[in-house]
């Protein structure tokens, strides 16, 4: 790898968003191509970061600031993705589900999903299933459903039921997330997965889109 | 035998007639439990606003009545938007269950998101009489009978989160060392201030902690929770003793905290709560610290209470007698407020296996 790569992939680690600005602003004046930096420079380093939280090495404040890095570098390298009509690995609509104002976990798979090269709709929390359904009609062809209460797991398994009558489960895959969350429950919704932290999501995302 | 010594017993690794118990709920819960027992609602008490009143807890048969100071109690203040005396701002949101719609209070404002904000910051007081109004009746009608706690949660970290904002705390932890300790000083030395008062009232427990643990793993790492929460919990631990060698101490951490437990111990804390079955083995935590260490909660609000059968949680409160609560050293009930989606069939079946049980011998 370069070593601006590799000072990028580094930074990311290191969760140093001025460091990285910085050298992904370096990659591009030395003429490296933006898939490059993107794909070698980054999302090298947030699937690092995703083994080392799932090692026990990073935990949640680690996390932050390592996607922190990560987008600072993004915001300077996307009109340069976009002119070199690099396209995303899929688009994921993302969202705490009706009823749910937790918003952590939600943020850290947004995060990941975004390390791993998804473009993100981040629909925020307390999302209404219409709204989830809204995003598939956009051009999402993913969906994450996350919630942290069993009270608010069943919306979940609403939320699917809405995509389902509008006749567009079929075009897309569905996971879901959060603490009481469980793959059985996940398959008694009619969910296609269940990733038990954000950096397993990322991966899950992937396999079943990318 | 007295409520209370049936708690005094459990937290001296002794084995009472039965398990002592100690359960709270969200407050459509318990506006469901009290038509179901047909009793009026009395006057709610705190932490968390919850739903509990101390008619409920008595009528139930409980062990110990809780009684709060601190930013805890800000939580179901209103239904609708309001701002707390810390300048927290606070919303409802709600949600549906087959037994009905309840809400949650969460978080809206953040009154030191700003890093410049806390210079200009002035903290509630704790050394407000009223403050200790409920505790000192609770203590005068109830002591004789019930093992009363008092209760200071949220102590640094959560309250700090509500000051500071949740995300950014965490990043405060990583990129702002020196802000973070300053703010979790201002919680630190409210909760302080009350759990020492609290104890010089004669409470026989106090009930300390913030949420450090994630569903599978620490939210922070133990390397931070040593450095920035353990010296003040130790120290909080410390002063408490000191005014009364007899007092105990109880911690609460939401989730898996599994790497802490050794320097809890060091620390001197007597109690763990809530022992969320789902993040921590409650066996393999008596097998490797039941020795030095008593349980409180351990019963699985995340599975088996809400979405159980009546068998499964009779099942699961005849494990923990056996496992965690074997020999003593457990106070049983559910790990959080018991909310508004657990069938009345589960909750009855939780309440009378451990008021039927006796403790099994070794």
């Amino acid at each position: 790898m370069e070593t601006t790569l590799q000072e990028i992939h580094e930074g990311i680690l290191d969760g140093d968003a001025n460091a990285v600005a910085e050298k992904v602003q370096a990659a591009l004046d030395e003429g490296i191509a933006a898939p490059a930096i993107l794909n070698e420079g980054m999302i090298t380093a947030m699937a690092e970061v995703g083994r080392l939280f799932e090692d026990g090495e990073y935990f949640v404040p680690e996390m932050l600031i390592a996607a922190r890095a990560m987008q600072s570098g993004l915001a300077l390298l996307r009109p340069y993705l976009v002119a070199a009509d690099v396209k995303p690995i899929g688009v994921a609509a993302i969202g705490t589900v009706k009823g749910d104002l937790h918003d952590i976990g939600k943020n850290l798979v947004v995060m990941m999903m975004e390390g791993a090269g998804f473009e993100i709709k981040d629909l925020g929390t307390d999302v209404e299933s219409g709204t989830f359904v809204d995003a598939v009609r956009d051009g999402a062809n993913i969906v994450g459903l996350s919630a942290l209460l069993t009270t608010t797991m069943p919306m979940m398994g609403k939320t699917i039921q809405a995509i389902v009558d509008a006749g567009l489960r079929d075009q897309i895959k569905i996971i879901v997330g959060g603490a009481p969350v469980t793959s059985k429950f996940a398959k008694q919704i009619g969910a296609d997965g269940f990733a038990s932290d954000a950096s397993q999501a990322a991966k899950l995302a992937k396999s079943l889109v990318g | 035998m007295k409520h209370r010594d049936r708690v005094s017993m459990a937290l001296n690794h002794k084995t009472p007639d039965r398990c002592p118990m100690q359960v709270s709920f969200t407050p459509e819960f318990a506006a469901r439990l009290s038509q179901e027992m047909k009793m009026e609602r009395g006057t709610l008490h705190n932490p968390h606003g919850g739903g509990n009143t101390y008619e409920l807890e008595r009528a139930l048969d409980q062990d110990m009545l809780l009684t709060s100071v601190g930013w805890a109690n800000s939580y179901y203040q209103d239904a609708n938007e309001y701002v707390d005396e810390w300048g927290v701002g606070w919303k409802s949101v709600e949600y549906t269950t087959p037994y009905g719609t309840g809400h949650y209070t969460e978080f809206s404002h953040h009154p030191l998101a700003k890093d410049t904000a806390i210079s200009s910051y002035q903290p509630p007081d704790p050394n407000r009489p009223a403050l200790y109004k409920e505790a000192e009746w609770v203590l005068e009608n109830f002591q004789d009978e019930y093992w009363i706690v008092g209760v200071a949660v949220t102590t640094i970290f959560e309250a700090a989160w509500a000051l500071r904002g949740y995300e950014q705390t965490l990043i405060d932890f990583a990129l702002n060392p020196d802000l973070i300790e300053r703010i979790f000083d201002i919680p630190y030395h409210y909760h302080l201030t009350a759990a020492k008062k609290l104890t010089r009232m004669g409470v026989d427990m106090i009930w300390i902690g913030d949420d450090v643990g994630a569903q599978n793993a620490m939210l922070i790492s133990p390397k931070m929770w040593r450095k920035f929460l353990k010296p003040r919990m130790a120290n909080i631990i410390a002063e408490l003793k000191a005014i009364n060698p007899q007092v105990k101490v109880a911690y609460h951490s939401d989730g898996n905290i599994y790497p802490i437990i050794p320097d809890l111990i060091e620390i001197g804390l007597d109690a763990l709560n809530p022992i969320q079955p789902a993040s921590m083995d409650p066996a393999r935590l008596k097998r490797d610290y039941g020795e030095h260490l008593c349980f409180w909660g351990s019963i699985d609000e995340q599975h088996t209470l809400p979405f159980g059968s009546p068998d499964d949680v009779r099942a699961e409160v005849q494990t923990r007698l056996e496992t965690i609560g074997k020999n003593g050293g457990l106070i049983i009930g559910p790990t959080h407020h018991v909310q508004l989606d657990t069938p009345m069939e589960n909750f009855w079946a939780m309440i009378n296996a451990i008021k039927e049980t006796p403790y099994p011998r070794s």
